[in-house]
């Protein structure tokens, strides 16, 4: 080989090594007069239009609110989620968010760890309390109930279906146990067709395709409302569903109206967690340092119905809201959560 | 040894290119470059902690990478090192928490060879189903992938599923410390392993009978087999040896890193296992550079959202430049002047997968 390809080559090298050293841009955070919440990630992208992406809104409107200083990192692998935690904490941030179950134990770990900062652990349930951290939960056997009573009121066939991801994680069974129990609270002899992803936590929620396959099956059998829950796979459950006349769709998590446009043909109402609101009132009472331990729960409810809200009678919106006061003054009892 | 250097311009060169290319898509997107990757290789070896880190995320794929090229060397595209890797993974859990009382430098050994075993038969079988049937080993590889996931997300969930209070997800008891990994000065057990399997695996093929019998099938079945060899025996040995690797790396990643087994935290490795025996030219030394350098873009990603605010799938880009750029060598031989091949230097899919070492 030519002896000056060689060489350009070695200084193109060196050239990088010496632009490339390393440099510090962050500081501030951990001074009184700053107030810096970060945010990590699930496995997953910032904009999920999901748990990662509601959680960030909240964050987005804690710096509105209270002016402070806010980012976030995307996990890319599951053993990192300490690593990604660590970065924030070394640099003296006041509130770490952490999304999603799987970061649970990496959360506890770095709560214990660093104790001056507080930390919400978003759909982490705590089963010992940790002085400054706090899980953000949902009862979603509670929100899947209020599917369920809607769906089994909106049905003609009396046949509906559950398209879910997999029944490992324990939030996904509950939603089902909910939408069963109040499909059955309205209608005890109805025939409900659900179904969990058959693969593991890699796969099960970021499957649209075994989503819209499961969703085209229900509907084949004479289902004619489909409860769709569980990350990409649920949304195509949605899209299938938007795609046959006549049938209705529920989603789940987030107003799904603004985050899957290409269901709304189907899409009646979300059973929703309200991230948003309550990371930041919990933000806020760590910033007022009255931060709470253990779990806090927060509030489920069914979305608006967007175009459908002057389709459905009356009589079924009042019916729900009695619903929601009975559960509220636990004349309805859902039984479970573990 | 000027075909030595020689074979280094390719990896070396793509390095460059895809940095390159992936600057001016970072510059694009709004971020400063050159902070950018600074933030990158101070993540991935700014201090011994995050240089551990590096070695840790280069482990498996230094392992699965030695898989996929072992296999190659035959004529083999093995496929299912994920399924093998997760096979071997479990079972070296398995060992990790039911094997008790065994003195600790025992128990690292026994779960060790329980994932190279279990990873180990899970290749051979897939050799066999080749060589005695013929059946391609991409197909039945991609179909064991599945197998594996699944048996082994049944197996997290119902009969090895962790008992202790408060758990509530799918995956094994913590192994036992004993079965631990240590670190030896500050340098992943796990690393080391894996460094004296490239060292065993370039050993085996080019000092072994053995190896010059699977380069001579990788190189041509038929010329191997009208020669006296055993072609399908040799089939069954090479998957048989891959599947070893790969299992054994399974078993790592348990013993040094995760201490349990939870189902999805292999997302992708056994795949990244192809990536990296291209980059490594499908040399067990080759492997050994490029698995620290994808291990250290895993392990500087971090930091690099963290302080230069990039996305991370800025990564996933630069790793696709430069798998393309290692296959796309027509590139090289037009853009770099002087570049011109002897014959038989050139690694062409088909013929590279079989080349001699």
């Amino acid at each position: 080989m030519h002896e000056r390809t060689f060489r350009i080559i070695w200084i193109a090298i060196t050239g990088f090594m010496i632009v490339f050293s390393p440099a510090e841009n962050h500081a501030g955070c951990g001074e009184k007069t700053k107030f810096c919440i970060g945010l990590v990630t699930d496995v997953g992208v910032i904009d999920d239009k999901s748990f990662n992406q509601s959680s960030w809104e909240g964050v987005q409107q804690a710096k509105a609110e209270l002016g402070a200083a806010i980012k976030y990192i995307e996990t890319r692998d599951a053993k990192d989620y300490e690593q990604n935690i660590e970065l924030f904490a070394e640099n003296n941030y006041n509130v770490i968010v952490t999304v999603g179950f799987a970061l649970g134990e990496a959360t506890i770990r770095a709560a214990k760890k660093y104790q001056k900062i507080h930390f919400i652990g978003i759909d982490q349930f705590q089963g010992k309390p940790v002085k400054n951290l706090v899980g953000l939960v949902f009862r979603e056997d509670i929100a899947g109930f209020k599917a369920g009573a809607l769906a089994a009121m909106l049905s003609k066939t009396n046949i509906i279906a559950a398209v879910l991801a997999t029944d490992m994680v324990p939030p996904v069974a509950a939603f089902n146990r909910g939408y069963e129990a109040g499909s059955r609270y309205i209608n005890p002899d109805i025939k409900i067709i659900s179904t969990f992803h058959p693969g593991g936590l890699d796969i099960s929620f970021t499957d649209p395709e075994w989503g819209a396959s499961t969703a085209g099956q229900a509907i084949d059998q004479g289902a004619d409302v489909i409860f769709s829950a569980g990350g990409l796979t649920g949304n195509g459950g949605l899209i299938e569903t938007a795609t046959h006349k006549g049938k209705y769709c529920i989603g789940v998590d987030t107003d799904q109206w603004d985050t899957v446009p290409a269901a709304r043909a189907c899409l009646v109402s979300c059973a929703m967690k309200r991230i948003s609101p309550s990371v930041i009132k919990l933000i806020k009472l760590a910033y007022k340092n009255q931060f709470p331990e253990g779990n806090y729960y927060g509030e489920v409810s069914l979305s608006s119905f967007h175009d459908f809200e002057g389709k459905i009678p009356q009589r079924i919106k009042n019916r729900l809201l009695e619903i929601d006061n009975n559960i509220q003054s636990g004349k309805i009892k859902i039984p479970d959560y573990e | 040894m000027i075909a030595t250097i020689r074979s280094f311009i390719i990896p070396v060169g793509s390095v460059i290119f895809a940095s390159l290319i992936g600057g001016i898509v970072l510059f694009l997107s709004g971020s400063d470059p050159i902070e950018a990757y600074a933030a990158l290789l101070k993540g991935a070896f700014g201090s011994m902690t995050s240089i551990t880190r590096t070695l840790v995320k280069a482990t498996p794929l230094m392992m699965n990478g030695l898989a996929v090229a072992f296999a190659f060397k035959a004529g083999l595209f093995n496929i299912g090192t994920q399924g093998q890797f997760i096979f071997g993974a479990f079972a070296a859990s398995v060992a990790g928490f039911f094997i008790q009382g065994v003195p600790p430098v025992f128990h690292i050994f026994l779960a060790l060879i329980a994932g190279g075993i279990a990873g180990g038969v899970y290749g051979a079988f897939q050799g066999a189903l080749k060589a005695y049937s013929g059946a391609h080993e991409v197909i039945t590889g991609i179909m064991c992938n599945y197998i594996a996931i699944n048996i082994t997300d049944y197996l997290v969930n119902h009969p090895f599923r962790d008992t202790s209070p408060g758990n509530i997800v799918a995956r094994t008891p913590l192994i036992l410390e004993t079965s631990y990994l240590p670190d030896i000065e500050g340098i992943p057990g796990g690393f080391l392993i894996s460094l004296l399997s490239a060292v065993l695996v370039w050993w085996v093929l080019k000092h072994m009978v053995l190896g010059f019998e699977i380069n001579t099938v990788g190189a041509g079945p038929d010329a191997a087999r009208y020669s006296g060899m055993r072609v399908q025996r040799i089939l069954l040995i090479t998957m048989l040896i891959s599947g070893t690797l790969a299992g054994l790396g399974g078993a790592l990643e348990i013993q040094g890193v995760e201490h349990r087994f939870q189902p999805g935290f292999h997302t992708g490795l056994g795949f990244e296992g192809i990536t990296i025996a291209l980059l490594g030219r499908v040399h067990p030394f080759g492997i050994i550079p490029a698995s620290v350098l994808i291990g250290a873009m895993k392990a500087g990603a971090n930091m690099m959202q963290f302080s230069a605010g990039v996305e991370s799938e800025i990564i996933d880009i630069i790793q696709a430049l430069l798998l393309f750029f290692v296959t796309a060598e027509v590139f090289f031989k037009k853009m770099i002047p002087g570049m011109r091949w002897q014959k038989g230097e050139k690694l062409s899919l088909r013929a590279g997968w079989g080349g001699k070492v």
